[in-house]
């Protein structure tokens, strides 16, 4: 019944068929274009570009000095962050990623491999809780 | 001896308390800025009223100074704060809950099929 439906269908709409998909597959386009810029992390986000932004997002932190950013640098000895200063990139991380992260949580992240781990984990959950 | 670790664990004490106090102080900060622009001055202000006493060593002047800047956050507490949407008393906190186990949903009526041929 349902393929007699689909085939029914498709020769009706044979018409716009072309046209509605050139449409669909643009918006697709569209959609891939937004993706980098929208600040949510979504399941299509890999660790690698959380980390690159992540990273990105500490070299540009005036305190620091920007070749000295590696994936495990510590923030408090190899990169002489005092405690406010290391207050002051919690808060950013916060606002690149729109997460909101505990205190006794920001505590713990000493390095951007942390912040990666953190984020990715936070969206895990999120996932669980929205399917 | 215990004096020493009293001391210590004192002094580890108040660090923590400035931690959240700043960070307390900053988000508030956030929340009265009306623009971000506006904001980055009024984070820097705040980061001089606390660097001025950084190098204070009077353990109960440390404390009395951390008493009185949590009351002056007290006493600034915006009645609206920012709250990350999907955060909890978020605008888009429980949003789009998932559907009931057992409900299914067809898509767009065998359109996606015929956009396999």
């Amino acid at each position: 019944m349902q393929s007699l439906r689909n085939t029914i269908l498709s020769y009706m709409r044979i018409g716009v068929s072309a046209r509605e998909s050139f449409l669909v597959r643009e918006m697709y386009a569209l959609n891939i274009l937004n993706r980098p810029l929208c600040t949510t992390t979504g399941t299509g986000t890999s660790s690698d570009q959380i980390m690159a932004r992540v990273i990105g997002l500490v070299k540009g932190f005036d305190r620091i000095d920007a070749t000295k950013v590696t994936e495990t640098a510590d923030f408090q000895k190899d990169l002489s962050l005092d405690s406010l200063d290391r207050v002051e990139l919690v808060m950013a991380i916060e606002q690149e990623f729109s997460v909101e992260i505990p205190e006794e949580k920001a505590d713990k992240l000493k390095c951007c491999a942390d912040v990666t781990e953190y984020i990715i984990s936070e969206a895990d959950q999120k996932i669980v809780e929205d399917s | 001896m215990s004096a020493v670790s009293a001391y210590l664990a004192r002094r580890a004490a108040q660090k923590e308390r400035v931690r959240i106090l700043y960070r307390r102080a900053l988000k508030e900060t956030l929340n009265w800025a009306v623009h971000r622009h506006l904001f980055y001055p009024d984070a820097d202000d705040l980061r001089k009223r606390f660097d001025v006493n950084k190098d204070v060593e009077d353990i109960n002047l440390i404390d009395r100074l951390i008493a009185d800047g949590e009351a002056a956050h007290n006493k600034w507490r915006h009645p609206d704060p920012y709250i990350v949407p999907w955060a909890p008393g978020g605008s888009k906190f429980t949003r789009n809950p998932t559907p009931p186990s057992g409900i299914e949903i067809i898509y767009d009526y065998g359109q996606e099929a015929e956009e396999a041929l």
